[in-house]
């Protein structure tokens, strides 16, 4: 639907198929809600980046929490997640989650099946682009993919905006944790 | 030995011209069953490969443009006009990578082959000293010639060229239309292309008398302080030592070597200091641009690969001159050649003119003479802190630097930082920097990022050892079996060009293992930049380690065409120690190297088509490849899925087919996201099946330790797929593994003898080739 650039211009879409750009949280609670075996993938970038001294894992997980999404955690953030006290359902690095993701007949880190919506937060922009390609290209007919970073990712199914502040990336956040809690 | 028998059959005439090639009739060993294998003959062996290892494509674009039929939009399941899809075109696009990397190198090879047969004749016999009977393991094992003369060589790379044009021609409309075939066809190509390295790095060995049969080879000053700016500087950039060492004889010759200083940047750097050891080293591709807008050099010689394509407009920029001295970058250039030597002195002094120069005596003698003239006229100052502050100071924060950063890097910030006088977080930052300058041209207020850039930039100085060629037979006699048995726990490959993440990565990781008593080799860009850092005694890890191929040991092999030796002394493992045949014997070797060796390549920064087909043809030899996270854009990977794929082997011994259940190595592609990551995964890329209990206790130790100090403790999830008995254990964490192990229901499994995917798939080959 957009022609949004990505931030990034590593990430710029030569091509047909674009995320459809969402900043309303309360439409991705309902995409989340509807979904019946999320996956929220975690990146290592989750560790660095943080509002006001408030780490953005912490965010991430809240959002599993509140909406009993399960997490795969990628590269190290096993470690932060063990530091804060909880662990991952699933350890597998980016390329390695993707390409099981991209197999219909996987049985998801839950054991129940593949899932059906993917949300991707925290990995390096041009990897998680390219993450996001290869399920865009390859897993269409049986899941999508959504990005809860600050930037826009064309590859994606959803994603969000170039936020041009942190402020207005909290905001989103917090407001879909709490649209989240709302479908509680 | 373990004897290959030829087949008894009568040879088409294509099979008597080959063995015609190859002089089959010198009996050294028995020709095996590929000798100059075309595109078909390993196919089955790749099919092997791609069954357990996938290809994973993630498309850069959703399109194919590449016929006037398109543009092809191939997205959810379309297919292009020529009836194309998705997959199907990432490999296709993955063999032209490939293609490009492996013909640089085949031409690389062809030029300074011809090069050096004009100086000393095609009879000039290989020797590659007292220590290295086994010359060419990557030619003997493809092509089945023992080469003994640089004419011998000749025939080698005229069987390079062919593939790669029935290679390229695959690549047209309206031909292939398989990716499994496509992947099998940039195996093919990526195996010629350590084939066409091995051409090149031997004829430079033994037409400049370069190092080999020796470990301990010179410390070379490293860094662009290393640079006397005081004096001429004659910059050479690129990878082809034709020119460079030519400008070394005519400095000496001429004894003028005192008074002119010659650095390098990129591969070239590395062969000039192999030829000799006065020659500085600038640094690797990521410092290039950073380093010509100081207006150091006086003369830019540029030969081949890796080169900036703008190089004249830069050097214009700083007014240096430019030499552009082979036929393969010629930028516009008017040809100089024939031309009378003061003519372009004179025009190049005077008229501030580049010229292209492809006599490489001419090119020396000119560049000599325009550095002299030139440099006490030039300014050479680095940026002063005053200078700085003032520019930077103009940044508006629009952040259009960061946007198109293939780093991702802040540099608003870093401007600001260095505006208010605060450089400790830029100086940090510029250590990620690769130095492509798109930062400069996008700059709105106009901005010389790069040059304010010099105010954080270091100026201290390395060491790296000069590169040493080939792995000696000696050596590999002395660690075959401990590699193998697994008590040396792995050999890793640090090669590969410099688009990192931060440049103090590889230092970072080379140190890790080492201690850990890996054998570390390193070529390329990725030797420089091991060397880019300094521990608490001010040591670099070239002074800290020995240069040995043993355990701790730290190994600048060389240049990029060095590679092969890589790939060679895995395949020196598998023929001097276990003794197997390798003559035409390539899918032998390869099974051997896959499951019986411990090593892994690690291409942190690659970035170059070359370092495509340089991953590529690792991969088809059996050794994995750890990349780093800019190379997803490569588009492929080789992943398994450890619980779900086919982890079955022969075992050999017993003459029966054994599903082991352990993903040994786990992938052969494969990308991490840091380098803390890179670093879990390493030592389990270095496990193989045939490790004894002692061996793979030592590997798992490595594996559960790093990971315990990156992944937050606890043990890895994945760790009883690798635990075949208690034996296997590390005494350190016996408690804790065996609790672990009892909680999900482990169970012993009996350790595979001889481990080999021969028997496994239809191969021509026979079990009995594989035992020795």
């Amino acid at each position: 639907m957009s022609a949004m650039i990505p931030f990034h211009r590593v990430n710029v879409l030569t091509g047909i198929k674009s995320a459809r750009l969402i900043e309303d949280a309360s439409q991705y609670a309902n995409l989340i809600q509807k979904a019946k075996r999320p996956l929220l993938v975690l990146g290592p970038l989750l560790s660095e980046w943080s509002f006001d001294g408030k780490l953005l894992i912490e965010y991430a997980l809240e959002i599993a929490k509140t909406a009993n999404i399960p997490i795969c955690a990628t590269d190290i953030v096993k470690g932060k997640m063990v530091e804060l006290g909880t662990k991952p359902d699933s350890v597998y690095d980016a390329v390695e989650i993707v390409n099981h993701l991209k197999d219909p007949d996987w049985k998801g880190v839950k054991k129940e099946g593949n899932h059906d919506l993917v949300i991707f937060f925290g990995i390096r922009s041009d990897l998680e682009e390219q993450c996001l390609s290869v399920l865009k290209h390859f897993a269409f007919n049986h899941l999508k993919t959504m990005t809860l970073d600050k930037y826009y990712f064309p590859h994606a199914n959803y994603s969000l905006p170039n936020f041009r502040k942190d402020e207005q990336w909290k905001a989103f956040l917090e407001d879909l944790i709490s649209e989240l809690k709302k479908g509680g | 030995m373990a004897e290959v028998k030829e087949v008894a059959k009568e040879l088409s005439r294509k099979e008597q011209e080959i063995r015609q090639l190859i002089k089959a009739e010198i009996p050294w060993e028995p020709v095996g069953p590929t000798p100059m294998p075309e595109i078909p003959d390993l196919r089955s062996w790749d099919m092997r490969l791609l069954k357990t290892y996938k290809p994973w494509y993630a498309p850069f674009c959703d399109l194919c443009c590449l016929c006037t039929y398109g543009k092809c939009d191939l997205t959810q399941g379309r297919r292009g006009a020529c009836g194309l899809d998705i997959a199907t075109q990432q490999a296709r696009i993955i063999l032209l990578a490939c293609l490009m990397g492996c013909s640089a190198h085949a031409a690389h090879a062809g030029h300074i082959l011809e090069f050096l047969i004009e100086r000393h004749g095609p009879d000039k016999k290989i020797d590659m000293g007292t220590f290295i009977e086994l010359e060419a393991p990557n030619i003997r094992t493809v092509t089945g010639l023992k080469p003994e003369t640089l004419g011998d060589l000749k025939t080698v790379i005229e069987y390079v060229y062919k593939e790669i044009t029935h290679l390229l021609d695959s690549t047209h409309f309206g031909q292939e239309g398989s990716y499994l075939d496509y992947e099998s066809k940039a195996l093919h190509a990526s195996m010629l292309d350590h084939v066409g390295m091995e051409v090149a790095d031997i004829a430079q060995i033994v037409g400049f008398d370069f190092p080999t049969s020796v470990a301990d080879t010179p410390m070379i000053d490293m860094g662009w302080a290393a640079v006397d700016k005081s004096k001429p500087v004659i910059l050479l950039i690129g990878h082809n030592p034709a020119t460079s060492c030519t400008v070394i004889d005519y400095l000496r010759e001429n004894d003028l070597y005192d008074k002119v200083e010659v650095a390098g940047i990129c591969c070239t750097a590395i062969e000039t200091t192999r030829y000799s050891d006065r020659a500085k080293i600038v640094g690797p591709l990521s410092r290039q641009l950073f380093f010509i807008r100081t207006g150091i050099a006086d003369v830019i010689m540029t030969d081949e690969q890796c080169i900036r394509t703008d190089m004249p407009i830069e050097a214009d920029k700083v007014d240096s001159r430019v030499i552009a001295c082979l036929d393969k970058a010629m930028y516009g250039l008017e040809d100089a050649t024939e031309w009378d030597t003061e003519e372009i002195v004179k025009q190049m002094v005077e008229d501030k003119k580049h010229f292209a120069i492809l006599d490489p005596k001419k090119a020396a003698e000119v560049a000599a003479q325009v550095a002299l003239k030139i440099s006490p006229q030039r300014r050479k100052e680095w940026i002063s802190e005053e200078e700085a502050k003032e520019l930077a100071g103009k940044c508006t924060q629009c952040d259009m630097c960061e946007r198109v950063c293939p780093n991702l890097l802040g540099l608003g910030k870093a401007m600001k930082d260095i505006s208010e006088g605060n450089f400790d977080e830029p100086r940090k930052l510029f250590n990620k920097c690769i130095g492509c300058g798109k930062c400069d041209q996008e700059c709105p207020q106009h901005i010389p990022i790069l040059r304010v850039m010099q105010v954080v930039a270091s100026k201290e100085t390395w060491k790296i050892r000069a590169g040493r060629g080939a792995i000696m037979d000696t050596e590999i006699r002395n660690v075959g079996a401990p590699i193998t048995l697994g008590t040396i726990p792995g050999v890793l490959a640090f090669v590969g060009c410099s688009n990192y993440p931060d440049i103090e990565d590889v230092a970072d990781m080379v140190d890790e293992f080492a201690r850990r008593k890996y054998i570390v080799v390193l070529t390329g860009c990725a030797a420089m930049v091991a060397g880019m850092k300094k521990d608490r005694d001010g040591k670099t890890v070239y002074e800290k380690y020995p240069p040995d191929f043993d355990a701790g040991g730290v190994v600048n092999v060389g240049s990029c065409v060095s590679n092969a030796h890589i790939t060679g002394a895995a395949i020196k493992i598998a023929n001097i120690f276990a003794a197997l045949p390798l003559r035409a014997n390539y899918e032998v070797m390869a099974d051997y190297v896959l499951n019986r060796v411990g090593a892994c390549g690690i291409a942190w920064g690659a970035m170059s088509q070359k370092a495509a087909s340089i991953g590529t043809g690792c991969n088809r030899l059996g050794v994995p490849v750890v990349l780093g996270p800019h190379s997803s854009k490569y588009r492929r990977l080789y992943l398994s899925r450890k619980e779900e794929d086919d982890w079955r082997v022969m075992d050999a011994r017993k003459r029966e087919i054994v599903d082991t259940g352990e993903p040994s190595p786990e992938h052969i592609a494969y990308v991490a996201e840091t380098k803390e990551k890179a670093m879990v995964m390493i030592p389990k890329l270095c496990i193989r099946k045939n490790d004894t209990p002692q061996g793979r206790s030592i590997k798992l130790n490595h594996y559960i330790s790093l990971y315990k100090k990156y992944m937050g403790g606890g043990l890895p999830e994945d760790l009883h797929l690798f635990v075949r008995r208690d034996a296997d254990i590390p005494l350190v964490y016996k408690k804790e593994v065996r609790v672990h192990l009892k909680e999900i229901g482990w169970q012993p499994k009996e350790p595979v003898g001889l481990p080999t995917f021969i028997g496994t798939y239809p191969t021509k080959v026979p079990l009995e080739a594989v035992i020795h």
